[in-house]
């Protein structure tokens, strides 16, 4: 006799695709046979959890069909089933799955494409935070001496996301959307691209920003200091104009709170 | 009334459904209270900005799916925090989740899975109850399943297995009429047996919804899908189960192929007929 604990772990097995042997063995034989009423389960774990990925990733369903799709979301979900009930947090891995699995490989774009929708799709579930008022946060930093100024590291709105790409995945999404022109076609030597996501009010949105611009935006999303994310963007793009960029911050509302990274002490040996 | 007691009336409610929110924020129509799906509230965000604005005007309960109560590995001691910290911050009017699991191996498998009615299961349900009324420092109701199968080592009819699970934890039960009849078809329980044998002061609250009906190899078999009307058979056995529990607070389900609001509306209000007649006939909720 299987105890719970083993009973559930062969019906767990059984449900993801694994051997139904043991469990089989422990279900009544009534009218319909244990394999079948199994199947009745199994049906609805793959098509439920196929069904949370197609939500999360419709362009990438729309990109590869849906049989396409219900085979890969099959095989992601056998191999990363989810650990936990909160189902808006499933398909964080799809990504990456879709990098390494072989029938995707001719298509190098699409797991950017699920790396753009992943983005968007955590940023309408990202908390959300009380923007200070633009001018306390600007009256607080205006009272740090310089040396403190270059220790500053901010905090952002919680769902704002930064990606980049070597494929016009910003483009392939609009294209790739209800209503869509369905003759309009992307070129995908259009070159790469750097975007911002973000949730504004009830939706998620991403824009494309200049190199410099993404680059300052994503460093201090990453949590490094502004003296950092300043010298990194100014590097990347010879153009940037800091103090626009800069002021961009306060007043596109990125910032919610600001910290100072602990000064390095000195040390030496006695 | 029970219904005054556990700050739930002793009327119909609908599933709040993503869909309907926007209209039911504008139109507040006369619903006697909401149940959300816990776990769709666990991120912050507008959804639950939205939650918080009818929860003004709406009693609101806490339906979760994904605490796997019969989980023989014990609860998820986050995802219990989780619901603890949504509970404190919406006060609803209840909170309740199945007699089920749907966790093995740190595997969350989506699914309200069957237990077998053993003492072993018995003993491991009774401790995550327990658990997770200590935790959320309030009443649990748990909810009886629809199945598919039943396992050959069950010696304990399911009705009795809810009974002691009531009488060990002081947890009460959200009597699913629906399940009811979908376990009467494919696994051969009687629902009025079920209904007889359950502690009727411990029944606060019920569910309907619909069923679908799929042919496996000439075997008839029901399929919980929530994804139509409230079948006859379910009005009727809610019907007696009426005139058993008294008037108890009742919600109407629909998650496939949603319709639109104004159809639950209208089976919310055939609950409610059934409601004030089961009243008129003299079976009052008596005080819990």
């Amino acid at each position: 006799m299987l105890t719970l604990a083993d009973l559930q772990r062969a019906m767990a097995a059984a449900l993801l695709g694994g051997d139904a042997e043991a469990v089989s063995a422990a279900v009544a034989p009534d009218a319909l046979d244990p394999e079948a009423r199994l199947a009745i389960y199994r049906h609805h774990v793959r098509t439920s959890l196929t069904a949370v990925l197609k939500d999360a990733y419709p362009v990438v369903c729309r990109l590869v069909d849906d049989r396409f799709f219900g085979y890969a979301a099959d095989a992601y979900v056998r191999a990363e089933p989810p650990t936990e009930p909160r189902l808006f947090v499933y398909g964080a891995g799809f990504a990456d799955f879709l990098a390494s699995f072989p029938p995707c490989h001719g298509l190098p774009y699409l797991p950017d494409v699920a790396r753009l929708e992943w983005a968007l799709h955590t940023a309408c579930h990202a908390p959300a935070v009380n923007l200070p008022a633009g001018t306390a946060l600007a009256r607080a930093l205006a009272a740090l001496t310089g040396d403190e100024t270059a220790r500053i590291v901010f905090a952002v709105d919680p769902s704002v996301r930064y990606l980049a790409s070597p494929y016009p995945v910003d483009r392939i999404w609009c294209a790739n959307q209800p209503g869509a022109d369905p003759e309009a076609s992307v070129g995908l030597d259009a070159g790469s691209v750097h975007l911002e996501v973000r949730r504004t009010r009830d939706q998620a949105v991403f824009r494309s920003l200049p190199l410099g611009e993404w680059t300052l935006r994503a460093r201090l999303a990453a949590g490094r200091s502004l003296e950092d994310s300043a010298a990194e963007a100014s590097t990347a793009d010879a153009e940037l104009n800091l103090a626009d960029a800069l002021s961009a911050l306060f007043t596109q509302g990125l910032l919610v709170d600001f910290t100072l990274t602990p000064v390095r002490e000195e040390t030496r040996p006695c | 009334m029970r219904g005054m007691t556990s700050g739930t009336p002793a009327r119909a409610g609908i599933g709040l459904r993503a869909p309907h929110v926007d209209e039911i924020l504008a139109t507040r129509p006369d619903l006697g209270w909401l149940e959300v799906h816990a776990e769709n509230y666990m991120g912050g965000g507008p959804a639950l900005a939205r939650l918080e604005a009818l929860r003004q005007d709406y009693p609101v309960s806490l339906h979760g799916v994904g605490l796997s109560l019969g989980s023989a590995e014990g609860l998820n001691l986050e995802h219990l925090a989780r619901l603890h910290a949504l509970a404190d911050r919406l006060a609803p009017c209840l909170v309740s989740e199945h007699l089920a699991w749907s966790v093995s191996g740190g595997v969350y498998l989506n699914h309200l899975l069957p237990l077998p009615w053993t003492d072993e299961a018995l003993i491991v349900v009774s401790d995550n109850v327990r658990r997770a009324q200590d935790r959320l420092g309030r009443r649990l109701l748990v909810e009886n399943p629809s199945s598919y199968l039943r396992f050959l080592d069950s010696p304990i009819p399911e009705a009795e297995f809810v009974a002691e699970l009531t009488r060990r934890t002081g947890c009460g039960v959200l009597c699913d009429v629906n399940n009811l009849v979908v376990s009467a078809v494919n696994v051969g329980l009687e629902p009025l047996a079920y209904l007889d044998a359950l502690p009727a002061d411990a029944v606060d609250e019920i569910h309907l919804a619909g069923h679908a009906e799929n042919d496996a190899d000439g075997v008839t078999v029901l399929i919980d899908d929530h994804g139509s009307r409230v079948r006859p058979a379910v009005w009727d056995l809610y019907e007696a189960a009426l005139a058993r529990f008294g008037s108890v607070p009742t919600l109407i389900e629909w998650d496939t192929d949603l319709p639109a609001l104004a159809v639950l509306q209208e089976e919310a209000a055939a609950a409610e007929r059934r409601l004030a007649a089961s009243r008129g006939a003299g079976h009052h909720a008596h005080t819990s």
